[in-house]
């Protein structure tokens, strides 16, 4: 008997239910300093009740099943993902033009992570590694990384990590670097700007705070400068990812890893290879 | 059961039906979230999502039935761009109607269906541990960094004043 996957109530209906509890909640603030918040958006609750409920074991109707049912229905779901950002970049790509070099060069300097790459690898990380270090790992990197990968993919755990402790951490972990630099980095009022579009609305208002407090006078420029350059690493970044950094980041991994790749430190699989 | 539950063949996402089908429930879904999280009005939301809809099957589709190994995203992305592109005929009415639908409304249902997926693989997951952490701070670092250095000196270059 084999089913279609849309015909899976329990799977769908338990995320229905999942996504009204995490708007219902609403995203909530906790301030730790001044300047420094932490930002828990509704999105952090749909993927943790959805593991939640996966792995407590009381909850009966979630299983192996609809698990893999929601990861193939997932592949197609990344497509709805890239579809709304694209629009947006159809959308701005006058202002693209408009903005001048350092707005789309500084989109550039976001390769920089694969620098983060052989500290991966002598950590022990194997594939996993290729996720990790290829981007930021927020949202369309998440997708562009599980569409070329496969979702059972060590690339893709390693992305999907990345995000997960990035939305947790991210946030606040911004807030110190940025505090930090602008006390002790001679650069200019807008590359601050420019640089706290790293592609995460939660991150990018995090780093512009304390940016516009450092900088009195110019908040009209800072925030129009952090705006922009945070919708063009959404935008035109995951195409910077998609040509530029995933294949970088895989042939520096496969010149690397052989020289400096440590013991595996992940437990060894068992029968799970169904990507 | 149990061949019911192994042997990912059983749930793979093809046929264009299956496709529809999971596109208008991932709809719905998303323009209830949508309407409790952003009071979007749920009638355009719906339009929205069925446009993003509709661009993502042309994308599939296009992925399985032109000879290119090329991915669906990248179909996706250009029909989406072209729809959208300042002039076009259709960039009004896209404009309108897609912008009503939050990307956090998608994605946060996107999530959902993540967290059910990856609870099969918890496991490994859990072995990333605290290195994951470590890499995770170093990557933010690095992108802030990368981004900060690399606008500082085309700003300095082309001569943008600092004030």
């Amino acid at each position: 008997m084999k089913r279609n996957p849309w015909r899976d109530i329990r799977l769908h209906g338990t995320v229905l239910v999942l996504v009204v509890i995490a708007e219902l909640i609403g995203t909530i603030k906790i301030p730790i300093t001044q300047d420094v918040a932490i930002t828990i958006m509704p999105l952090i609750y749909t993927i943790i009740l959805g593991l939640a409920f996966y792995l407590i074991k009381p909850i009966k109707w979630i299983h192996r099943k609809q698990a893999r049912i929601a990861e193939g229905a997932m592949m197609l779901f990344i497509g709805v993902l890239i579809a709304k950002l694209a629009v947006s970049s159809g959308q701005s790509i006058g202002l693209i033009f408009e903005m001048g070099p350092a707005l789309i060069l500084q989109e550039l300097g976001h390769l920089a992570t694969i620098l983060v790459l052989p500290i991966a690898l002598l950590l022990g990380f194997k594939k996993e590694a290729i996720g990790m270090t290829n981007s930021i790992g927020r949202e369309p990197n998440v997708a562009v990384v599980v569409d070329k990968y496969g979702f059972n993919s060590p690339e893709s755990r390693g992305v999907f990590a990345i995000f997960i402790i990035g939305t947790v951490i991210g946030t606040i972990f911004i807030s110190f670097l940025v505090t930090f630099s602008l006390s002790f980095l001679p650069l200019h009022p807008y590359a601050f700007a420019m640089a706290s579009g790293v592609g995460s609305a939660s991150m990018n208002a995090a780093a512009i705070g304390p940016t516009l407090a450092a900088f009195p006078g110019l908040e009209t420029q800072i925030e129009a400068f952090a705006g922009f350059s945070n919708l063009l690493s959404f935008c035109v970044g995951i195409y910077i990812v998609i040509f530029v950094a995933l294949p970088l980041t895989e042939k520096i991994y496969n010149w690397l890893e052989p020289k400096i790749g440590r013991e595996s430190i992940m437990p060894k699989k068992e029968d799970e290879e169904d990507a | 059961m149990p061949d019911l539950i192994d042997g990912s063949e059983n749930v793979s996402v093809h046929g264009i039906m299956n496709w529809i089908f999971l596109l208008a429930i991932f709809s719905i879904i998303t323009v209830i979230g949508n309407y409790l999280g952003y009071h979007h009005p749920m009638e355009s939301s719906i339009v929205g999502m069925a446009i993003l809809s509709l661009i993502t099957l042309a994308g599939v589709w296009l992925e399985r039935y032109l000879p290119f190994n090329i991915s669906s995203i990248l179909y996706i992305s250009v029909i989406g761009i072209i729809l959208a592109f300042p002039g076009m005929p259709t960039s009004e009415f896209v404009l309108h109607y897609v912008s009503q639908i939050e990307l956090l409304s998608i994605v946060t249902v996107f999530l959902a269906y993540v967290g059910i997926g990856m609870g099969k693989s918890w496991d490994e997951f859990k072995a990333l541990g605290w290195r994951a952490v470590v890499i995770t701070v170093l990557v933010i670092a690095a992108t802030y960094y990368g981004a900060a250095i690399v606008a500082h000196i085309v700003l300095v270059l082309t001569g943008v004043p600092a004030a």
